[in-house]
């Protein structure tokens, strides 16, 4: 018999592991700047690809300013677009 | 007509070498403040390895300007730097008003880290390390 406050046929997805807090909403003095190429090559896969917030934990404003703060320094080459292994 | 804050980070063809870096730099000044702007700051970061291949250069003078001026004046020294020779790019960036001026070669400070991190290595010490290294957790 199925339960009322369960969707037929999917399970509920269970969380592990602890709640991942924003790092810029935790540590204000944190600021996101386009210049600091080793703070932003943090949120980076070894390919060079923006790491989404879903992995990262950031919330939405601060993601969407790494973002731009890492599309900018791509612009001036203090980062790649792509790192490329032989 | 509304001043604002603004900074241009500026990549300079090596071949110039210190001193064409120093002239770019005083026309740079010059185009803001003929235009009513007033340069507040200017950082040489110097000769750093660029992080991908820009018209077949692999390095290139890093230069950044802090100013104040307006819209039109920013648009006219942008058009000037696209007709000078020895600037193979720039990026202006509108600062927040209240936004601490920009600290001396973030780099700097990176490797000194680096350094200490190699001297701590050597010693078979490995603390301080975990502070700086964002996020290393796998997905959930």
């Amino acid at each position: 018999m199925p339960r009322p406050d369960r969707q037929a046929g999917r399970p509920p997805r269970r969380r592990m592991g602890r709640r991942k807090v924003c790092r810029f909403c935790a540590d204000k003095g944190m600021l996101i700047d386009y210049k600091d190429d080793r703070l932003l090559s943090g949120f980076l896969t070894e390919r060079g690809k923006i790491i989404p917030s879903r992995i990262t934990g950031n919330c939405a404003r601060h993601q969407r300013r790494l973002t731009m703060a890492i599309k900018q320094a791509r612009t001036v080459a203090l980062l790649p677009y792509q790192i490329v292994y032989p | 007509m509304a001043e604002r804050r603004y900074e241009t980070l500026l990549l300079v063809r090596p071949d110039q070498g210190e001193s064409g870096l120093k002239d770019v730099l005083t026309r740079v000044t010059s185009l803001v403040t003929d235009q009513g702007g007033t340069v507040s700051q200017e950082q040489i970061w110097g000769l750093r390895d660029l992080s991908y291949e820009i018209d077949d250069e692999k390095r290139a003078y890093y230069a950044l300007v802090e100013f104040r001026a307006t819209g039109p004046a920013l648009a006219e020294m942008e058009r000037n730097l696209k007709l000078m020779e020895p600037v193979m790019r720039f990026l202006s960036v509108r600062q927040d008003e209240n936004a601490p001026p920009a600290r001396l070669r973030v780099d700097e400070v990176a490797s000194d880290e680096t350094r200490r991190r190699e001297d701590d290595e050597r010693d078979g010490s490995s603390d301080e390390r975990a502070e700086e290294s964002p996020p290393s957790e796998g997905g959930a």
